[in-house]
This record gives structure tokens, C-alpha cells and sequence, in this order.
């Protein structure tokens, strides 16, 4: 999906970054909740290492059991299909939709359907395309692109979500109220859910050994979804594999608390096949499409430890450039720095390598990661090879080039640093400085805080010697 | 079945062959689930049922305990009672509620798409997180555990597992594995509008499990 990535990072960001709306938007309700949710998990950090222990084991066997899926798939009486691309998939999609003379089709949240650019493909099809989880019910009345990989509608304000259904439903929801909204949404979508010919759903995970779909929603829409229509279809990503439900069960452990704080999703379920005979409900048909879209070249890469991520969303949550411009700057399908790394894989490095540098290598988002994702040294690779293909503006190369020079010669270095130290302190004597002359980029925004001792090496050299209790 | 060899094909590739040893692989994933204890909580509680009560509770579920699957429609009445709502719902289809004396209570079998309240019939629970399983077949759809504000679901305590892995390991190959299988875990929720947490936003509002815990 490469439609968002116009105006170019920067212009993205500034406009972010003026927009208080924004800001009241994104808060750190989820980074507090993780917390709790791990402080409750004295096991987390052993559940962790096997998480990533499960990815990794399947990614290095993934012929292996993307084949034994699809032969328990197609045992259970689904339908596989395979997608080298993103078009090949939802040419695949919409043919399914045509066969099944579908002029509804609802879909339950999934990030790989935004990936292969769905939404926009089902309407040029023309095919009434209605979005069930309810913060994509407002971003498509918005008009928009999820901000986020599980609140995809976090940057709108309450008061902005009441003028969409005001305008869309009805009736209108009795006041704008949290509660009276979902009422709302829940009473236009219950008919649509029922009348719908197709249902989509994506899937958090594929279980090799029953050939079952897995999807998580905290709302219940996945199950309404898939269960009336007719036809259901999964979009997946090949990376989704998991050897069994019990291998799945380890890793929702994990996705879950990273994801909201809470130990277990308010709807977990399985899809196997179709309606089996004498089944109260279900859809007559269930077609598995199984998408590649670049992974595979990931495996052969350094890129290959993003093959585990679950999609939690915890990176961006901690991220302090998220939450700085929010995830519509960031202008590709995934945002944050899970994003900045699997962007430039989807759409390729040039129109997209700002993103691995708006990254402050803090390192938070590795930390926080539920699978242990390298995601810092990801970004730096992409860094390299930005280098190495000359995308650099002039400037920049030049500026690097004389930090390189200068970093070979330690006493030149220190000396510079020394002159640099004072005059940002000359600059800051209010202990903040407001404006820098090649920095107007972060000065524009915020205060940089005036440096409060000397260079690194003069520190290193005062405190070499002295016992840890008398240091500074 | 072009574009699926060349997946395949490019996959290989990427990992510089094929294992094509099954069995290693099968042992490999196997010792990936060795010791669950050291990475899964404890219960919260010293039994399965005791646990499975508390998570249940803590996630905004009511709970009444009762005898004997016998006292089901009398649990149901209490709280239909409780809640204001029209004795006449849907009941499902299962033959453990068929030959039960359902009194003043008028069950249908139509779930209507606005229903209030529907009674249906959980095949498991799991301890660890409270969680109620509903398997479709011919006696649950699983519309009726999405469509109602109210749920009422039936559990027997000798059906619940002690942890996730426990339920997993019914599900062994598509064989076994129900069409649906749906883990219910609390009431439906979203906190999609500015965070604030809303109940019943496509799911029940209300979750109101009847245990019955019988010899």
C-alpha cells in the first residue's frame, strides 16, 4: 500500500506535530496497562524467550508447514489459495466476492488487508465494502487510514467520532457520549452483519496441524463477520503459521498483554472449513488466501527476525517519535517502528527512508517487544543500506563525512566537542534553548535542554578513580 | 498452483534448503511446549472450579452455582428477574435443556438479531483466564453466544480445563476441531472511542454464567 506516502515524511510530521488535537488523542492508557498486565505474569520473561523460541522454529521450517496447513485446510474443506503480491491478492478476493454475486461484503479488522490495499480494491470493484470493528466503522466514515495497528482510530477525539455518526446514522446516536456511540454503531451494523454475502476476516494465526484460522477481537465482530454470510475469507500473511492451537495459546499469552494489558482477548476463535453438515450455523464456504508480499525475500535478509511479530503494537505504544506525530505520519500500512522497518520492505527504501531515521535509538521498543525483535539494529541496517544507495541528501553526506573525519582524530573530536558544549551552553542560560541555527527542525517544536557539564571524556576523566557512592 | 511453487520455492531458497525431516521437526516443536508450568501463570486459585470462579468474576461475569443441570430454569428465572427482562427468550437447542421443566419461562429456539437475552451451553471452561468455549455443532450456533445483550451461559464444572494448553490438546488435527470454536472471555468491550472502556459493543453487554457443579 503506497498511496499515503505524498507528501513526504517531514511535511507529514510538522503538520503532526502542530496539531494539538492529536495530542489529547494519543495517550499512555496502553503503556500503563502492559505494565500491570506483566507485573500480574511473574513467568513473562520464560514465556518470551519461547515466543520467540515458536517464530522462530516455524520461520526456519515454513515450507514445511505452510504445506501441512494447507493439506489440513483443505481436509477440514476450505479452499487455499496462494499470493505472491498484494494485487495477486486482492485480484483473488474480488473474484471470490464476483463468483459468489456478492454486493456486501463486511470485514472484520485485519492489518494485512490494509497491507494489500483491500478496502481500496473492494470499492473500485464496487463492492459495498463495511467495516465492522468499530474503529474502522470511523475511520471509513472518516474516510481515512488506521492510525494505529489496534486503536486504529485513536487520533480522532469523541467529539469528532459524534459529528461522523451524527452524520452517517440512523438514527443519530442520543448524545455523544462513549456508551451512546457504540449503542449506535452496534444498532447500523447488526442489520448489515446478517445481510452481507461475504464475510473477511484476517488471521492472528494459522495452526499448522488442524488448518484452522485464529482471530482475536475484543468486540465480537470477527465471530459476525465470518458466521452469516455465505462465503468467508481469510486474508493471511505466510508468517502467521504456528505448528499447533497449543504453540497459539503461548504466543496470545504474550500478544495480548503487550497489546491492551489484559490476559486474554474478550473473543479468541478458531475457524476450521466451512459449515460441517448438520452445523446450526456457519458460511457454506471458507477460501484461505495465503499472502506473500515480500515476506519471503525477508527470510534470505537481515530482515528475517521481523518475520515474528505478532502485531501487538507495543513498539509504537513506547515509541517516543510515535507519540510525538502520531501514525498517520509515518505514511505506510504499519506505523511506529515496527513500521519504519516493514515499510521500506512493502514500497521500497527510497520514497520511504526517512523512517528508519526518525528513530532516537532509545531502544524502548526492543524492550518492550514480546518476541524480542531486534527492532533498533533493524532500523539501523535500513540506515546502511540508505547509505550505501546514496539517498542521502548532500548535507547530510557531507555532514557525515566530516563527523566521520573528525571521529578518526580523538584529540580533534574532543576539542570540538569541548567549543560545542560551551557555546550550546552560552546559548541555553535559562537552562533551555529555544533556537539553533541548523536545528530549526527540533527547535520549532520544543526546547532542547542546555547541556549541564562538560564533554563526556572531561566527565569520564573527573569520575575514573572515585568509588560509585561519590560519584555524581 | 504456479505462484504456490514459487512461494514455496523462494521460501526454500531464503533458508538454503529444505529440512524434509518431519520427524525433527515434530520433536523440535514438541520440546517448544516442554515445561508449560515456567511460562504460563499459576492459577489463582487451589482448584480448577474455585479459579475458574474468580477470573470469571474479576472480568465482569456473574456467576450463580448451582446442584443439578434440574435447577437451570429456575437459575435462569432469577435472573431474568434481576434484570427486568421478558420471560421469553431464546433457549438453545441442546438436548440437555429439552426434557427440563421450564416453567413460566417461554423458550424459543429463533434468536432474534436485537434479542435481550439468550440461554446457551458452554462446552468447557478454562481456569486461567476464565474463559468459556463454545464449540458449533448441531445443537450451538454461534450466533446465539454474539446476538443477545445477555448471555446466559450453562457450564459444567467437571468441563473445565485447568489451563489454555488443556483445551488446546482436544483440538489435535481438524478431526477434532469444531468448525467454530469461540473462547469467550468477559463481556464484549471496545475502548476504540478515546479509551474510555464501553460494554456490549457488538457482543453481550452481560455475561451471566449458570454453573452447575454435579457429582
Amino acid at each position: 500500500m503506497t498511496a499515503t506516502t505524498r507528501p513526504g515524511f517531514k511535511a507529514r510530521s510538522d503538520a503532526a506535530l502542530a496539531n494539538s488535537t492529536l495530542k489529547t488523542a494519543i495517550d499512555r492508557t496502553a503503556e500503563r496497562k502492559r505494565a500491570a498486565a506483566l507485573a500480574r505474569f511473574a513467568e513473562y520473561e520464560a514465556a518470551r524467550s519461547r515466543g520467540s523460541a515458536i517464530k522462530d522454529h516455524v520461520i526456519a521450517n515454513l515450507d514445511h508447514y505452510l504445506e501441512m496447513f494447507e493439506r489440513n485446510a483443505t481436509a477440514s474443506g476450505a479452499k487455499v489459495h496462494w499470493a505472491a503480491t498484494e494485487a495477486e491478492a486482492c485480484d483473488i478476493v474480488i473474484r471470490l466476492c464476483r463468483e459468489a454475486g456478492a454486493k456486501r461484503v463486511t470485514r472484520s479488522k485485519s492489518m494485512l488487508g490494509e497491507e494489500i490495499g483491500l478496502p481500496d480494491a473492494l470499492g473500485s470493484a464496487g463492492i459495498e465494502r463495511v467495516e465492522t470493528d468499530l474503529a474502522e466503522h470511523i475511520i471509513q466514515l472518516a474516510g481515512e487510514h488506521p492510525s494505529h495497528i489496534i486503536w486504529p482510530a485513536m487520533h480522532r477525539t469523541r467529539e469528532q467520532v459524534a459529528e461522523l455518526f451524527n452524520a452517517d446514522h440512523k438514527p443519530p446516536p442520543a448524545d455523544d457520549e462513549a456508551a451512546s456511540m457504540v449503542q449506535s454503531a452496534r444498532h447500523v451494523l447488526r442489520e448489515k452483519f446478517l445481510s452481507a454475502g461475504v464475510g473477511i476476516s484476517g488471521a492472528n494465526f494459522l495452526i499448522a496441524d488442524t488448518g484452522a484460522t485464529c482471530t482475536v477481537t475484543n468486540e465480537g465482530n470477527a465471530e459476525l463477520t465470518t458466521t452469516p454470510p455465505r462465503l468467508h475469507i481469510v486474508t493471511a500473511g505466510i508468517e502467521k503459521l504456528v505448528p499447533s492451537t497449543s504453540h497459539a495459546m503461548a504466543l496470545l499469552r504474550l500478544l495480548v498483554r503487550a497489546a491492551t494489558g489484559s490476559e486474554l482477548t474478550q473473543y479468541t476463535t478458531f475457524h476450521c472449513g466451512p459449515k460441517r453438515p448438520g452445523d446450526a450455523d456457519g458460511p457454506q464456504e471458507m477460501h484461505i488466501v495465503l499472502v506473500d508480499n515480500g515476506r519471503s525475500e525477508m527470510i534470505a535478509n537481515e530482515f528475517r527476525d521481523m518475520l515474528r511479530c505478532i502485531r501487538c503494537g507495543a513498539c509504537m505504544n513506547h515509541c517516543v517519535v510515535y507519540r510525538q506525530i502520531g501514525g498517520h505520519a509515518y505514511g505506510g500500512t504499519y506505523p511506529g517502528p515496527m513500521g519504519a522497518v516493514l515499510t521500506p520492505v512493502f514500497d521500497g527504501l527510497a520514497p520511504s527512508r526517512d523512517l528508519p531515521f526518525a528513530c532516537t535509538m532509545n531502544g524502548r521498543c526492543a524492550e518492550v517487544c514480546p518476541v524480542e525483535i531486534p527492532l533498533p539494529m533493524l532500523l539501523r541496517s535500513w540506515r546502511g543500506r540508505s547509505w550505501r544507495a546514496g539517498l542521502e541528501s548532500e548535507p547530510m553526506r557531507t555532514g557525515l563525512v566530516a563527523w566521520a573525519g573528525l571521529a578518526r582524530r580523538p584529540s580533534l573530536y574532543r576539542m570540538a566537542s569541548g567549543i560545542g558544549v560551551r557555546a550550546l551552553r552560552l546559548l541555553g542560560r535559562s537552562g533551555w534553548i529555544g533556537s539553533l541555527p541548523f536545528a530549526a527542525g527540533w527547535t520549532r517544536h520544543r526546547d532542547l535542554p542546555s547541556p549541564t557539564g562538560g564533554t563526556f571524556m572531561e566527565r569520564y576523566k573527573a569520575e575514573r578513580g572515585k568509588r560509585p557512592e561519590d560519584r555524581r | 498452483m504456479r505462484t504456490r511453487d514459487s512461494i514455496l520455492s523462494a521460501i526454500r531458497a531464503g533458508l538454503g534448503g529444505s529440512r524434509n525431516d518431519p520427524a525433527a521437526i515434530a520433536a523440535e516443536a514438541a520440546e517448544l511446549l516442554a515445561a508449560p508450568e515456567t511460562i504460563r501463570p499459576p492459577l489463582v486459585a487451589a482448584t480448577r472450579v474455585d479459579a475458574f470462579c474468580e477470573k470469571v468474576e474479576a472480568l465482569g461475569v456473574t456467576l450463580d452455582r448451582i446442584g443439578s443441570i434440574g435447577e437451570v430454569p429456575a437459575s435462569v428465572r432469577r435472573y431474568l428477574e434481576d434484570q427486568r427482562l421478558s420471560a421469553e427468550i431464546a433457549v438453545e437447542s441442546a438436548a440437555l435443556f429439552r426434557d427440563l421443566d421450564w416453567g413460566e419461562i417461554r423458550p424459543r429456539l429463533a434468536v432474534a438479531p436485537d434479542a435481550l437475552a439468550a440461554v446457551g451451553l458452554a462446552r468447557h471452561g478454562i481456569a486461567e483466564s476464565g474463559s468459556l468455549v463454545i464449540h458449533s455443532c448441531k445443537e450451538t450456533r454461534i450466533l446465539l453466544a454474539l446476538l443477545p445483550l445477555h448471555h446466559i451461559v450453562v457450564l459444567r464444572a467437571a468441563n473445565i480445563v485447568s489451563h489454555l494448553e488443556d483445551y488446546a490438546a482436544l483440538l489435535v488435527g481438524h478431526e477434532t476441531s469444531p468448525r467454530n470454536a469461540v473462547l469467550i472471555t468477559g463481556p464484549s468491550g471496545t475502548t476504540d472511542i478515546e479509551g474510555s472502556y464501553v460494554r456490549g459493543a457488538h457482543g453481550p453487554g452481560f455475561v451471566h454464567v449458570i454453573l452447575v457443579v454435579d457429582a
